[in-house]
């Protein structure tokens, strides 16, 4: 079960599904039929990144509340590899929403609700980094961050809601997918939280032996 | 919009996700093997400088 979910074997299936899904949004999905057409197609990514984004800060944010409750550093290191994988997605979800909106909307950017609320998470969990490298002494850091990662977290169920809540007409709201759309979609999907968790896991390891060689360097002396 | 217009905004946004994804896994795979072998460079050290049980 654990060669089943090691990083190897989890980049392979996100990989399988990521083709898959993707071959099958262009070639068995039919195109949007609404204004946005052919563009429609970003979605199949562009969604399933978004969400894996938002997936991402919660495991920071479940990881933060277990390092506050456990002083185990082990948790500050999930937490920070998390945050790292949701930045690096949140970068492509700007980017490829930049594109469609451009494609749907004619503008690269507007202020409605969602981009705006998206893009602040990226600020405030940018803002996590930088907090992390400013504080040298190694518990005091993870302390502040696992606080901030907590605060953080609060903008993630208000840009998930954002459309809903506060409808801009601008930004679609997804909902009612039809048979051949939703299966490419929830392939898209899954292939993208596997993809984050391949991720996540392979930077906790190397997070791990970083620590393994400053442990095996002190015990040398230097 | 027509497909063709369609088109090169799809293929910019899909060629910016599988160019950024694969570029952040082959660095992270380079970084495990760098790690892996300064591993095994100080734990070496680290046996050659303990000395065995009952050398004197």
């Amino acid at each position: 079960m654990k060669k089943l979910l090691s990083a190897p074997v989890l980049f392979a299936a996100a990989g399988i599904l990521l083709v898959v899904g993707v071959v099958l949004a262009f070639w068995y999905s039919p195109i949007d039929a609404s204004s946005m057409g052919f563009s429609q197609k970003i979605f199949y990514y562009h969604v399933p990144i978004a969400a894996a984004a938002l997936v991402a800060y919660g495991v920071a944010f479940v990881a933060a509340i277990l390092y506050l409750r456990s002083q185990d550093l082990k948790w500050d290191r999930l937490g920070y590899v998390s945050v790292r994988i949701g930045l690096l997605f949140s970068i492509l979800v700007m980017a490829t929403g930049m594109i469609w909106g451009k494609a749907s909307w004619g503008v690269w950017w507007a202020w409605e609700p969602r981009l705006t609320t998206y893009l602040l998470a990226c600020f405030l969990y940018a803002a996590y980094w930088v907090l992390r490298s400013v504080v040298d002494e190694e518990q005091r850091r993870a302390t502040y961050a696992a606080v901030f990662a907590i605060i953080a977290f609060i903008d993630v169920p208000i840009t998930y809601f954002a459309t809903r809540l506060m409808p801009s007409g601008l930004h679609p709201v997804l909902s009612g997918l039809a048979g051949s759309m939703a299966v490419s979609f929830g392939i898209c999907m899954l292939g993208m939280l596997t993809l984050m968790t391949a991720l996540i896991k392979r930077d906790y390891e190397i997070e791990l032996i970083k620590d393994r060689v400053t442990d095996l360097k002190t015990s040398l002396g230097g | 919009m027509t497909v063709a217009e369609g088109a090169k905004y799809v293929a910019a946004a899909y060629a910016i996700i599988m160019a950024v994804i694969i570029v952040y896994y082959f660095m992270s795979s380079r970084r495990v093997a760098v790690l892996q072998r300064d591993i095994q460079l100080l734990e070496s050290e680290v046996k050659r400088q303990t000395p065995a049980p009952g050398a004197e």
